[in-house]
């Protein structure tokens, strides 16, 4: 079963720009959405895909460009990333205001399937995974003949969730899941999935961007006999984005137990949630 | 502008080239800065067999630089020399090809380098001397005389084109490795290589990459790099040996290129900073020849050494 596509052929070569901030702002706890508009690659973007953003020389302490999934990317060419504060990049990136450049190049990577050759499709987004979740729902919603939808959405606690109901078409159904309950329902991205793989009466695909921890989960949960399509969105420290650096790799298994590392960037960031160890 | 620069037997059509490792095989940027506008590209470093790599992380931000731990993945010799190479060939233009070679043994360096010495295309090999010898105590090679002695002098019999050693700052005194390795028929040094780092996470309280240590790179390292350039052009004029330096380090403008030329390099090689941007080394060159026209400097190679006593 060939579930990940060599998307080579039509893959838009990426473009380096310089861009100007048009907008910034906070959606959640040290959440947010930073968009500029970005007209040369645009078009081509598809769910999965990432850029890299980088400051201005001299403008920040940020030294190497970080890797961003799309979050969603609008007819009149406006890219919305979104972002958590975590480290040093993260932090620049917040305090930037409209009319700040930065660099973007992209697209890079692969997209997720969007051919899911299932009648339900379940979409599992933990934290800041959420970007490529949220980019690849409304894609799939506007297939012509759409799955039935189920997006799973986990959080640590309610502060940080999202507020998916402006950015996710209606037919998708979400069911918002957090540690501490106070938003959604108590507990894991896996329990909400287990309950509704039990609700399929057909093999479903089944998409997946979080913690390695959530998809090592949801990994452990599925029957490769009992899905139609596993695909995972990772990540990894990256420096190029290119598949130069050889610095994302990521650890597929190979043939006879053995390891093989693949650069996260160029044969991903989405692969066979079943060829990846997890471990 | 003439930038042409004379080196090892070789005309550089610019001062500028590409380090082994930060321009992979020249092909992943050829879109956005094509090498065939430079001086020449240092391809990733080959070994005989495929290698896998080290387990990630692998590379880790720090402060004015990076460390990289990335094992020497590369696609093996084989595929290097059937696959990648006639790409570079065909696109080099009047960019120079410089082929990075790398073993876990003497015989291992003399190997690859025969094999690529004996296909069109490479105008020069650089000898990476950062690999541990495994029949050796896993020392690596560019901090021991004798195996520097004994991979360059194994790799000069072998091959006709001019041969580079690139050296590693890891060491008490460079300056007495580079004679070593210019004693053994080395026709260029390439300096320096990466110094080793590590980083911690805080939360985890275990280093940050897969492997604990890692190279360090970028801005950072440059002041040691200009400094070993220095020290090693100092040791050839006394030794009176027209040995040219290849300067690399944290080289990101037109003005850090220029401190390394100073301090003796005839060439440099831009690293860490193509990840920032990958039109960074064309940007270097047009900034060398801005500066050249600005000072009325004739050629950039009037410059060389130009930092220390006379």
């Amino acid at each position: 079963m060939e579930q990940i596509r060599n998307l080579g052929g039509w893959r838009l070569k990426p473009v380096f720009e310089w861009v100007r901030v048009t907008r910034i702002s906070s959606v959640a706890e040290r959440t947010f959405v930073i968009a500029f508009n970005e007209p040369k690659s645009a078009a081509a973007i598809g769910p999965g895909q990432f850029c890299m953003i980088s400051p201005c020389p001299g403008s920040s302490n940020v030294f190497l460009p970080r890797p961003f999934s799309y979050y969603r990317v609008a007819d009149d060419h406006t890219i919305e990333i979104l972002f958590r504060t975590f480290g040093r990049a993260t932090r620049w990136m917040a305090g930037l205001a409209p009319g700040d450049r930065i660099g973007v190049f992209g697209p890079l990577g692969n997209t997720f399937n969007q051919q899911p050759g299932a009648e339900r499709v379940i979409l599992a987004g933990g934290g800041i995974g959420l970007p490529p979740i949220v980019f690849l729902a409304e894609s799939l919603s506007r297939l012509a003949n759409a799955p039935q939808i189920d997006l799973i959405y986990g959080e640590l606690g309610g502060a940080r969730v999202v507020d998916l109901e402006k950015v996710v078409p209606s037919q998708v159904r979400c069911h918002i899941t957090t540690e501490d309950g106070t938003v959604g329902a108590k507990g894991l991205v896996n329990g909400q999935l287990s309950r509704i793989l039990d609700t399929c009466h057909s093999p479903p695909a089944v998409y997946t961007c979080g913690p390695r921890a959530m998809m090592a989960a949801v990994a452990g949960m599925l029957d490769p006999e009992k899905v139609a399509l596993f695909e995972t969105s990772c990540e990894e420290n990256m420096a190029c984005g290119r598949g130069i650096c050889q610095g994302c790799a990521i650890p597929l298994r190979g043939e006879q137990d053995s390891t093989r590392y693949v650069c996260c960037c160029t044969e991903g960031p989405v692969f066979n949630g079943f060829e990846v160890e997890w471990d | 502008m003439n930038q042409t620069v004379k080196c090892m037997g070789l005309s550089f059509q610019n001062p500028v080239l590409v380090a082994s490792g930060t321009f992979g095989y020249g092909e992943e940027y050829y879109d956005i800065m094509p090498f065939s506008a430079l001086g020449g590209l240092v391809t990733k470093t080959i070994t005989a067999a495929r290698r896998e790599g080290n387990p990630p992380p692998r590379i880790v931000e720090t402060d004015a630089g990076m460390l990289n731990s990335i094992g020497l993945a590369n696609v093996g010799l084989e595929c290097f020399l059937t696959e990648k190479l006639p790409w570079i060939a065909k696109h080099a233009g009047q960019a120079r090809v410089i082929v990075n070679i790398a073993g876990f043994s003497v015989d291992e360096y003399v190997e690859v380098a025969a094999a690529v010495g004996s296909t069109p295309g490479p105008d020069a090999l650089e000898i990476n001397l950062g690999c541990p010898n495994v029949r050796a105590g896993y020392v690596h090679f560019g901090a021991d005389p004798e195996s520097v002695h004994a991979v360059i002098s194994g790799v000069r019999k072998k091959v006709s084109l001019p041969v580079i050693a690139k050296l590693t700052p890891n060491v008490t005194d460079i300056a007495a490795l580079a004679e070593v390795a210019v004693d053994a028929g080395a026709d260029a040094l390439s300096l320096i290589n990466t110094l080793p780092g590590m980083k911690i996470d805080l939360s985890k309280r275990r280093p940050v990459l897969g492997m604990g240590f890692g190279g360090l790179s970028g801005p950072a390292i440059r002041p040691v790099g200009v400094a070993c350039v220095y020290k090693v052009y100092q040791q050839m004029q006394g030794m009176g040996a027209q040995v040219p330096i290849i300067g690399i380090g944290g080289i990101c403008c037109g003005a850090d290129a220029l401190e390394y030329i100073l301090a003796g390099a005839s060439l440099v090689q831009v690293g860490t900073a193509n990840f920032l941007h990958p039109r960074t080394p064309g940007n270097v060159a047009c900034e060398l020849a801005e500066f050249c026209e600005s000072e009325q400097v004739g050629n950039i190679s009037d410059l060389v050494g130009l930092a220390h006593e006379r």
